[in-house]
């Protein structure tokens, strides 16, 4: 398998206009491109709800971790809907449950409690992937 | 399992419970017997304030006044402070809030109560609530109200 093959394909909901879905989207971009940009890619939830195929295909073909603001949890339905296999289902909400200290506030200027809130999130996001792209044989390594 | 009154306004859809009374604040009485009853929020609360991240109950033994805060639901909207519309003693808090505080809104009519309140003398009868089809006209009115904000 390709090493663009095996990136990680991160999926936030759309959420505008909802402060946890900005933090979805902000833990997203942290994951993508700050933290793992070689190991993951960024894909918008838009393309899979307008049906796009490449998108889809993204979905189908790779490992998929989905982030989610609300509890209706669109990313993750649509992934599923889209034949993908998720990964891990992150919901920011159940998140902030464990860090209440880190109450978000604000959608376009998030405050710092939700610029925070979306690290906390991001590292959960990449000691998952970590999980995930680490051999699970010494000899792996090797041969990937 | 109770029978439900239902109204759609926009693209929402709110459920009032038939088998309780409510306060125009939305929060319903069951009433248990003995003096006793059961309270939580409506459908319309639930849906109205969103996802609840906390939901923060007075301790059973705490006495109340008509008007006093008695739980606090803190969602990803708002804090939102709960007023019981009766006096009483707080004599049970629902076990299930501290786990999975979402039961607010998966279930508010059922598993999603807040409290069971042992009512002053007479103070249900006094507190002027309001039956299932008035309560009904409240959700429209203020759900109609919201509407025209937007």
């Amino acid at each position: 398998m390709s090493a663009e093959k095996q990136r990680i394909v991160v999926v936030p909901c759309s959420g505008i206009g909802k402060t946890f879905g900005s933090v979805s989207r902000d833990a997203a971009y942290e994951v993508c491109d700050e933290l793992r940009p070689d190991a993951t890619r960024l894909l918008a939830l838009s393309k899979l709800v307008l049906g796009e195929e490449e998108a889809r295909q993204q979905v189908r073909s790779g490992r998929t971790v989905t982030i989610d603001g609300c509890k209706l949890m669109c990313a993750a339905k649509l992934v599923a809907q889209s034949g993908g296999t998720i990964v891990r289902e992150v919901a920011v909400l159940d998140v902030y449950r464990r860090h209440r200290h880190l109450k978000p506030d604000g959608i376009a200027e998030m405050n710092e409690a939700g610029k925070q809130l979306a690290q906390v999130v991001a590292q959960e996001i990449v000691e998952t992937i970590d999980q995930i792209r680490a051999p699970s044989t010494p000899g792996e390594a090797d041969h990937a | 399992m109770p029978e439900f009154l239902q109204t759609t306004i926009d693209k929402f859809t709110f459920e009032v419970a038939t088998d309780r009374s409510y306060s125009p604040d939305g929060i319903w009485l069951q009433d248990l017997g003995g003096g006793r009853v059961r309270v939580g929020v409506s459908d319309f609360v639930q849906q109205h304030s969103g996802d609840v991240a906390f939901a923060t109950v007075k301790a059973a033994g705490t006495a109340l006044s008509a008007g006093d805060e008695f739980a606090e639901l803190e969602t990803v909207k708002v804090n939102l402070g709960l007023p019981l519309p009766i006096a009483g003693t707080l004599v049970e808090v629902n076990p299930a809030l501290d786990a999975s505080p979402e039961v607010v809104n998966h279930n508010p009519y059922g598993d999603g109560w807040l409290a069971v309140i042992q009512a002053a003398a007479g103070d249900v009868e006094r507190a002027g609530l309001l039956d299932p089809p008035a309560y009904l006209s409240v959700v429209q009115s203020q759900a109609a109200l919201e509407l025209d904000r937007q």
